[in-house]
């Protein structure tokens, strides 16, 4: 495979690829049952059951009742030589889908400098299971002294990132990145630039989030940021674009992406899936919970991450949304997609991820990701859930509840964050010499 | 003397202390977002505490019908079950004294939580007084109309 790049010439920026994909999510872990899912057009999200170890705990004191779970993960899956009671769920689901995507990539850490492999996850609330348990430990029960010794250890917010160098012998750069909703794509562009930046061949990434607990969904709840419509009914609570949306659907997840330089890859005969071309991170210095209405930012974001990439708005054939099926957010997003792309917003394939599996916050952007790296070695764009009835305020042409087949050269991945904060990652076909031809001055 | 319903003050009271100004400044035609640029992060803290403060639930597919103070106070009077007429518009006697959403001693640094109670004035009072104000300078008013 990897011949196909020999004599492509000196790139403006080092070239980096992704080898390798770990997905764990609410419709399957594993890749294969995850992207068969998203085809299928299944939906992950459903009811919640009452709370485990506290089941006086009124289910009917939240608002939104349903979520994206991950019900079929098993403790058991994380690595060997892993102790499963010392790491929170969220570490767990990362270092399961890690394995996968090390093991897809053929990776072998002992023929590696490991000081040469990094570790870049995003998180966006960390180890909170434990964190509410010894709260309540102290301010309910007064006792300090009965804190477990690992809950520093566990609720801090790169044990997930820890462990995974721990347990792969990844001795490079360790970095947790922290930005709600759009932590794991900057985790990807940050990776991507840490290898251009010569600090690393090698950077496992991604993110993952398991905060569907009693006390951060209460808190998601009070923000009235949730669906609260659709209680009975789950799977169609995640609604993205549709007209009948009424806020998000929590979800919980996991993806590793396996990112490094085109030589590497190369030079150990790895499979190449994509390409990250480019990557933008902005803050809208704006408002914490919502984004600036008329979507400028969001458009400044994207075609700051397109020029990164040296790829123009004509090449992109594809947006994954960061769309998270809210009032608001969706058209602005679809505002700024318009602001970018004009008339070839109308030609583009939109779609959202989050409608299969719900919002799966700090893992979002990465799951998005192998949405796109799928897509683009696939042809394939997975169905929007749910989108039954457009709504006139977000509509595009390109946004479908069936799935669309197209030759992808180039696709953009949106992720927005509280904090007001925004990231655009490009990932192209890695045979398209989408160098050199710049985009057109605007 | 007419004056507004116990409700009507509480809740202008809380609304005036968390935009920082006097009670009289807040009128029940203020409309939430355009008149008193509350953002939605905004109006979520109001909603929490006037769920707090009067124990009630405000469902999200509610918030619709909550445009203007007025509309605040009629939506929390009939969820309290209030008699015949729940416009905030209607005039109840003046209580002796109507307690902010927020106690005055939470925040003892504050004199206007305690002094507000004193401090509110009619409908119509505030009516003439916005007639005046109307009358004599229009520039930050936003004259559209009220949206439903």
């Amino acid at each position: 495979m990897g011949g196909d790049f020999a004599g492509f010439g000196t790139p403006v920026k080092k070239r980096i690829v992704v080898t390798g994909l770990g997905v764990v999510s609410p419709i399957g872990i594993g890749v294969d049952p995850f992207w068969k899912n998203a085809l299928a057009g299944r939906s992950g999200i459903s009811a919640l059951p009452p709370w485990q170890d506290l089941p006086e705990l009124p289910l009917g004191g939240y608002r939104s009742q349903v979520a994206g779970q991950v019900l079929d993960f098993d403790p058991a899956a994380i690595p060997e030589g892993v102790h499963p009671d010392r790491y929170d769920r969220y570490a767990q689901l990362s270092l399961v889908a890690t394995q996968e995507a090390v093991a897809d990539s053929g990776l072998r850490l002992d023929r590696e400098n490991p000081h040469r492999v990094g570790v870049i996850m995003g998180a966006g609330m960390g180890g909170m299971l434990i964190g509410e348990e010894e709260f309540a430990k102290v301010y309910m029960s007064n006792r300090p002294h009965r804190v477990h010794p690992n809950f520093i250890p566990m609720i801090t917010l790169n044990s997930a990132s820890g462990v995974i160098a721990m347990t792969f012998g990844a001795k490079g750069p360790n970095l947790t990145i922290s930005t709600a909703c759009s932590s794991s794509a900057h985790a990807i562009g940050l990776a991507l630039g840490a290898i251009r930046a010569g600090q690393a061949d090698v950077v496992l990434t991604g993110g993952a989030e398991a905060s569907l607990t009693p006390l951060a969904f209460a808190g998601f709840c009070a923000l009235r940021a949730l669906s609260t419509a659709y209680n009975t009914e789950p799977t169609r609570a995640s609604r993205p674009f549709d007209r009948a949306r009424d806020g998000f659907v929590m979800g919980e997840g996991a993806a590793t992406l396996v990112l490094e330089s085109l030589d590497h890859a190369v030079k150990r005969k790895a499979p190449i899936y994509a390409e990250v071309a480019g990557y933008a991170g902005t803050s809208e210095a704006f408002h914490m919970v919502v984004p600036k209405e008329d979507g400028s930012e969001m458009a400044v974001t994207m075609t700051m991450g397109l020029h990164d990439a040296g790829v123009s708005p004509t090449q992109i054939d594809y947006i994954n949304a960061h769309a998270t099926s809210t009032p608001i957010g969706d058209p602005v997003e679809v505002t700024a997609i318009r602001t970018v792309f004009k008339k070839r917003a109308d030609t583009i394939a939109v779609n959202a991820t989050k409608s299969l599996i719900g919002h799966t916050l700090g893992a979002a952007g990465a799951l998005g990701g192998v949405a796109c790296v799928m897509a683009l070695r696939t042809g394939l764009v997975h169905p929007t859930v749910n989108y039954d009835d457009p709504d006139p305020a977000c509509e595009l042409p390109g946004i479908s509840a069936e799935v669309q087949e197209r030759p992808i050269r180039s696709a953009l991945l949106n992720a927005f964050g509280f904090g007001s904060n925004n990231a655009a990652v490009v990932f192209s076909q890695p045979s398209a010499p989408a160098r050199g031809s710049r985009p057109r001055a605007r | 003397m007419a004056s507004e319903s116990t409700v009507a003050i509480q809740i202008r009271t809380a609304l005036a202390q968390h935009l920082k100004r006097d009670a009289d400044k807040v009128r029940p035609e203020d409309r939430l977002r355009e008149d008193l640029g509350l953002d939605s992060l905004a109006m979520i803290e109001l909603l929490f505490k006037i769920e707090e403060h009067f124990d009630l639930e405000i469902p999200n597919e509610d918030l619709s019908r909550i445009a203007t103070v007025a509309d605040v106070t009629a939506y929390v009077e009939e969820k309290l079950g209030a008699p015949a007429s729940t416009s905030a518009a209607a005039v109840k006697p003046a209580p002796a004294a109507a307690p902010a959403i927020a106690p005055a001693a939470a925040e003892p640094s504050r004199p206007e939580p305690a002094r507000a109670p004193a401090k509110v004035t009619s409908i119509k009072v505030a009516a003439k007084r916005k007639a005046a104000a109307a009358s004599s300078k229009t520039a930050d008013k936003k004259k559209g109309p009220r949206r439903a």
